[in-house]
């Protein structure tokens, strides 16, 4: 389970709402139903981060 | 290390090894590096052939140079001795005339000081061992004739222009050194005939060598250009099978698996971004009809 991964998908509906999960998806190329079988590896989390920056900053 | 060594090559490590680290090029750097070999194949073979021109050229200039004119100054030698003998048959025919003995003696002895001159001129020249010791042979027949055709001739002004005793003296003495010379000019046209087919043995083996390198680096860079298009081709055909599935919605069970540092493989990696965002989508869609 990805706890932390779901995390970030919840962070973007939060601030974004529904594009930015879709926007999320598509920088991380991972959606939310492969985030959540996918690891909390700190490749994945330095994935998500980023794409979480690039939201934030207007990517 | 290796990007350091090729800008232009972006190395990545397959797996978890680092040693099974592999180079990709770009589509565009590929066709660049493929445009360069063919433009560097035919300078080298235009670079080549010219050499070979040259080659081939400098062979015939040299053969000129030395065994054709060798050959030819032989002929002419040939040509003199043969007018130093008519010359003298004239002394013994129309020297009974004081102007025409002065004629025809002055003759003989310019034949025979051209033809002793230009036998030892040619035989300095000469490189062939048999054609020197045939030509020094030939000169000292020449010499002893001629001083034989001298006692003849002595005997002949002195004799009252009796022509027959004259001859008598020196019946048949012109043929050792007509057969000697002869010989010297069958040898030095074998000489030529024997350079040109050699010269001609080696222009063939030369254009064949060139047309082997040249057939068989015009198949390699052929097969190497084909090998790239077919796996650029096959690649760009995977790409729009994943494209129209996504142009479709077509998500079930599809996996973008196009990776790679070049062009295709960047597009590919926007088709991952692409299929997930639709996935979500989808998710997204389903969750809003089941509330």
């Amino acid at each position: 389970m990805a706890a932390k991964l779901n995390e970030f998908y919840k962070q973007a509906a939060q601030e974004f709402g529904l594009a930015g999960r879709i926007k999320l998806a598509m920088l991380t190329k991972i959606s939310s139903e492969k985030a959540e079988a996918a690891d909390d590896s700190p490749e994945n989390i330095r994935i998500f981060e980023q794409a979480l920056q690039q939201l934030r900053s207007g990517g | 290390m290796l990007k350091k060594v090729l800008p232009w090559a972006d190395v990545r490590a397959h797996g978890d090894s680092a040693q099974e680290a592999r180079l990709y090029m770009k589509i565009s750097t590929k066709l660049i590096v493929f445009f360069c070999g063919v433009v560097a194949l035919f300078v080298a073979l235009a670079l080549a052939l010219l050499t070979q021109t040259r080659t081939v050229s400098a062979g015939y200039d040299a053969l000129l140079a030395q065994q054709v004119r060798q050959a030819e100054a032989a002929r002419v030698i040939q040509v003199d001795f043969k007018k130093q003998v008519q010359e003298w048959k004239d002394i013994l025919l129309r020297g009974h005339t004081p102007d025409d003995l002065t004629k025809y003696t002055r003759q003989f002895h310019d034949e025979e000081s051209q033809v002793r001159s230009g036998a030892a001129a040619l035989a300095t020249a000469v490189q062939d061992a048999e054609a020197r010791e045939l030509l020094d042979q030939f000169l000292a027949a020449h010499k002893t004739m001629s001083e034989k055709y001298q006692a003849a001739y002595d005997a002949y002004v002195a004799g009252g222009f009796d022509f027959k005793v004259a001859d008598k003296m020196v019946r048949g003495q012109d043929r050792a050194p007509t057969n000697l010379f002869d010989q010297v000019v069958e040898r030095l046209n074998s000489q030529v005939v024997a350079s040109v087919a050699a010269q001609e043995r080696a222009v063939r083996a030369a254009r064949n060598l060139a047309l082997g390198v040249t057939g068989g680096l015009l198949a390699g860079l052929g097969l190497v250009g084909l090998l790239t298009v077919r796996t650029i081709l096959q690649r760009l055909g995977r790409l729009k099978a994943v494209s129209d599935r996504l142009a479709k919605a077509d998500i079930e069970g599809l996996s973008v698996d196009i990776s790679g540092p070049d062009e295709i493989g960047q597009f590919g990696e926007s088709m991952k971004g692409v299929h997930a965002a639709i996935e979500e989508l989808s998710r997204l869609a389903a969750a809003a009809g089941q509330a």
